[in-house]
């Protein structure tokens, strides 16, 4: 997905983040920045695997870190997974139904469950052994500290 | 857009499109809704709400949800990626005679509100003993 800083502006009478139709938005537009970016590379697919779903996210970038934070309410930390290799942020999981035990008489249900995975790729190499992860109330809020980029060295081009 | 939903008789009905007074923007949280043999329970997805600043009413038959959330975002940052919004959770459901409205108990763990709503005595369902002579 193209990560361009966002334009705080807020639109009235859009519907809410939770609305079907949002969300279908969301997803369209992942897949084609996600094919404009990289055609032809392994592509996160939004539609790929019936029952899998990916969180919604928020990155903001300061100086030394971006940070990320995902709404993922009800989920044991044990079943979450964030790993980080170079630029790449993977975000997986799974979501289990807390109530198996209990019959499962639905008379209504809105909240999915099963597994999720969501891919982002950061504007800038972090280091991965210097990673802050915490999970409360419901909300995933990561810290990841930029490499330092080594100094740009300026070669000296000798004329013989 | 409706933010009264409907548990299904015989736990609730659909409240009439009530007004609502309350001012800004707004998330209608995801709910699960199951059946047991003695309680309905709701389960609400209200992640990043802080357990103390959950506001759970019982008032005319109307059952009120209302969890506070803290800014999503700061305005210190440079944002990439912006896909919540700003507003706290709000829902109602109107609570139908069969829930025993006195004993509705909550509790609140990792972003999921569970709300016990025990059924009314006269609705349970009884086993009733044959007599064989």
């Amino acid at each position: 997905m193209s990560l361009i800083p966002w334009r705080t502006k807020q639109r009235e009478g859009e519907p809410t983040e939770s609305s079907p139709l949002v969300t279908l938005r969301h997803e369209v537009d992942r897949l084609f920045d996600a094919f404009v970016r990289e055609p032809f590379s392994a592509v996160d697919w939004p539609f790929a695997g019936l029952g899998k779903w990916s969180p919604t996210l928020d990155i903001a970038e300061t100086d030394a870190e971006v940070s990320v934070r995902a709404e993922l309410p009800g989920i044991d930390p044990k079943d979450l997974n964030v790993s980080v290799s170079g630029n790449q942020l993977v975000i997986s999981g799974e979501k289990k139904e807390s109530t198996e035990d209990c019959g499962k008489d639905f008379y209504h249900s809105e909240s999915r469950y099963g597994t999720f995975r969501r891919c982002v790729t950061l504007p800038a190499e972090i280091d991965a052994e210097n990673v802050d992860a915490q999970y409360t109330n419901g909300v995933l809020t990561l810290h990841l500290k930029k490499t330092q980029p080594a100094p740009t060295k300026r070669i000296e081009v000798k004329v013989k | 857009m409706a933010n009264e939903t409907t548990l299904t008789k015989p736990a609730a009905e659909e409240a009439a499109a009530a007004e609502h007074t309350r001012s800004g923007r707004f998330y209608r949280p995801h709910v699960d809704i199951l059946e047991q043999p003695d309680e309905l329970l709701v389960m609400a997805d209200v992640p990043g709400a802080r357990g103390d600043r959950i506001d759970v009413k019982f008032e005319d038959g109307s059952l009120s949800i209302h969890a506070e959330v803290d800014p999503r975002q700061s305005d210190d940052r440079e944002y990439l990626l912006r896909e919540y919004g700003v507003g706290d959770f709000y829902r109602t459901f109107r609570v139908s005679e069969a829930v025993d409205a006195g004993k509705i108990s909550a509790e609140y763990a990792d972003g999921v509100l569970t709300l016990h709503l025990p059924k009314a005595e006269a609705v349970r369902p009884r086993k009733i003993a044959v007599k064989t002579e």
